[in-house]
């Protein structure tokens, strides 16, 4: 059994290879998504426990993401990525409701902690 | 030459117009006096001469009427050796010289009486005398009065013994006689000399005062006024011309000194305008070249950090890759293999990029400070704090040297943390782990506004010039590879551009380096 459901929405190939190498040694389920549509329609389909995405898409960014994903599934739980983005998106995405938000470059540690947490934190 | 300039000269003119003057004047005045003179010396000798010929016919009465020729010829010759008198006739009525005091003219006829004589009318009872000048002159060249004088008939006469006259006759006969004028002659010529020498003298005199008067009150003074004017005209502000007469040409001096008084000081404020204006210029000029290189400079820094970011942006995808795949290879290999070794270096490098990274996005990233009222002297002993305790700091006195009373300042307090650490831990490094740090601050107030004023002053290596102009940018160091990125102080910079505020350095090769933080602050204190 699966410790849960992850979807990565990122349009950069290392970064959800990346992530999936991380995530799916420690056991978790990982989807990923070119960008924010095929996520979206990915979210339709099937459910994710944890959507980690970036913030900087082109079509739909990660805030239109996070906002679409918040008003439908509100129980998902959204991790966002940031890169060279000021702390201001970041602070704009956790007012919206994003769990936390985690810089890269990250380490495989550092991801896996942080999608725990925000597991353990979801269950309680 | 020299004498046409004295006529040309004022003094010249002047002498010579009134010399004209004199001359005209005195002469004119000179004729009527000789004029006036000699017709008063005249009238003196129509006088005497009228006496004169009264005491001829006076002295001949009695020989006349006693009938005695012989004694009127003596009475005539007497009067004629008279001095002075030069000759008397007495004509009878043809004409005849009937007595003269030149004996041989007696009986000679002459037509000087004729006149009176021929034409006897009663009427002509009425010409008693006639005065006459003659042109001729005595043996010395003096006038010579003539005089013919009527002896009228009278009833002693018609009436004596004798019976020669007639009682109609009204004339009996005319006396003539010729007086010298020598002595008047000789009186109006030494007059003449006299005056002429006189006016001379006087001429000449008036000159020679007006002309010494004139070379005193005006000409000298002139040639000194031009002499000044000349002096003024080359330049020599500082020429005073030496008057001190009361007169017009006194205040002429006066005026003219005050006049290069004034010059001099408006010339010595022009030079000083343009010596001034100059160094205004240059002082502006300078200004502005500092303000365009303080813009090149941040604008440089600007696009660096624009630059940094995107590159920065770029890396980070790629070194997730790399972090994340080194980590997962690290799990498979055992502490201790070839492998796990190599695989560490990767990841230890891959975390420097990292670093890099991180503080080149600090560097582009400088509009999200959090910006709350702080006392900088608590940011700094915590700073201080935190190197303390570092190996790197053990050998290393750390002063301060705070004002009690500083200003606060709104800044974000992690961003002034990060500056002063690299601040702190540049110095420590500059004096290779040992010296003194000593850290200050101060309020100031200039221009009307208030700062406060950061010194971290170290006893390290000082910066070469060389050096200096480059600290500031981002990845300038001189640290060795992996102990210094060079963007401490391109950060620092950023941060406290963002603050408003300002860093510049002091720098002394040997002997030490101060870095000075300028921050705009509030004049209260927290
Ligand atoms: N107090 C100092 N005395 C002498 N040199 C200094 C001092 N502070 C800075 N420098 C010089 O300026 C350079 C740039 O400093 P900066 O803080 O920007 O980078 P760094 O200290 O070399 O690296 P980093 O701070 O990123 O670790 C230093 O390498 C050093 O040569
Ligand atoms: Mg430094």
């Amino acid at each position: 059994m699966s410790k849960g459901n992850i979807l990565v929405i990122d349009d950069e190939d290392i970064i959800r290879i990346s992530c999936k190498r991380a995530l799916m040694p420690e056991g978790f389920e990982v989807k990923t998504a070119q960008n924010g549509i095929e996520g979206l329609k990915m979210i339709g389909e099937e459910k994710f426990d944890v959507v980690l995405t970036d913030l900087k898409m082109p079509e739909i960014d990660g805030i239109e993401v996070l906002r679409l994903i918040k008003q439908r599934w509100a129980e998902i739980v959204v991790i966002i990525i940031i890169g060279y983005q000021t702390v201001d998106n970041a602070v704009k995405a956790i007012k919206l409701g994003a769990y936390d938000y985690i810089e890269k470059p990250f380490t495989p540690e550092g991801i896996v902690s942080v999608v725990c947490r925000a597991l353990e934190d979801r269950k309680k | 030459m020299k004498v046409k300039k004295t006529f040309h000269s004022l003094t010249g003119k002047f002498i010579l117009s009134i010399g004209a003057l004199m001359i005209v004047g005195s002469a004119v005045f000179w004729y009527f006096l000789i004029y006036y003179e000699e017709r008063g010396f005249i009238r003196n000798a129509e006088k005497y001469g009228y006496s004169f010929a009264d005491v001829i016919r006076k002295s001949i009465r009695y020989g006349m009427l006693t009938f005695q020729p012989h004694l009127v010829q003596q009475t005539v010759e007497a009067i004629g050796s008279a001095e002075d008198v030069m000759r008397v006739r007495v004509f009878d009525c043809n004409s005849r010289v009937a007595y003269s005091s030149k004996k041989d003219e007696k009986g000679i006829v002459l037509d000087t009486a004729k006149s009176f004589c021929m034409d006897q009318y009663p009427k002509h009872t009425e010409i008693r005398e006639a005065l006459s000048y003659s042109d001729k002159k005595d043996r010395n060249g003096f006038k010579v009065l003539n005089m013919l004088t009527p002896i009228y008939n009278e009833p002693a006469c018609y009436t004596s013994s004798c019976h020669v006259h007639r009682r109609g006759d009204s004339i009996l006969g005319v006396i003539e006689s010729d007086i010298s004028l020598s002595v008047m002659d000789k009186t109006t010529k030494e007059h003449k000399i006299a005056m002429i020498l006189f006016v001379f003298g006087f001429i000449i005199a008036i000159s020679v005062v007006l002309c010494k008067i004139l070379w005193n009150t005006v000409s000298v003074p002139i040639s000194i006024l031009t002499k000044g004017m000349a002096e003024i005209a080359a330049g020599n502000l500082n020429y005073t011309v030496k008057i001190d007469t009361k007169d017009e040409i006194g205040e002429l001096a006066k005026s003219f000194n005050a006049m290069t008084v004034d010059l001099s000081k408006a010339k010595e404020k022009i030079i000083e305008w343009a010596s001034t204006l100059e160094k205004k210029v240059n002082e502006k000029t300078e200004e502005i070249r500092e303000a365009q290189a303080q813009l090149v400079h941040s604008e440089k820094l600007a696009s660096l950090g624009r630059m940094a970011a995107g590159v920065a942006h770029e890396i980070n995808s790629p070194l997730t890759g790399i972090v994340t795949f080194a980590h997962l290879l690290q799990k498979k290999f055992d502490a201790g293999t070839q492998e796990r070794e190599d695989i560490d270096v990767i990841i230890d490098q891959a975390n420097r990029c990292s670093n890099i990274i991180k503080g080149l996005l600090e560097f582009a990233r400088a509009s999200t400070a959090d910006k709350t009222a702080v006392n900088i002297n608590d940011i700094l002993n915590s700073s201080l704090n935190i190197v303390r305790n570092k190996a790197d700091f053990f050998n290393v006195k750390i002063v301060t040297n705070y004002e009690e009373q500083l200003y606060c300042v709104k800044a974000d307090t992690s961003q002034l943390q990060q500056v002063f650490l690299n601040m702190i831990v540049n110095a420590g490094d500059a004096m290779d782990g040992k010296g003194t740090i000593t850290v200050s601050t101060k309020n100031i107030t200039e221009n009307g506004g208030d700062f406060i004023e950061i010194e971290f002053r170290d006893t390290g290596s000082g910066i070469t010039d060389k050096n200096l102009v480059k600290i500031f940018e981002p990845f300038f160091t001189t640290k060795p590879v992996g102990k210094g990125t060079g963007l401490g102080l391109a950060v620092s910079y950023g941060i406290i551009q963002e603050h408003g505020g300002n860093i510049f350095v002091k720098t002394k090769l040997g002997k030490g380096t101060s870095f000075f933080i300028k921050l705009p602050a509030n004049k209260e204190v927290l």
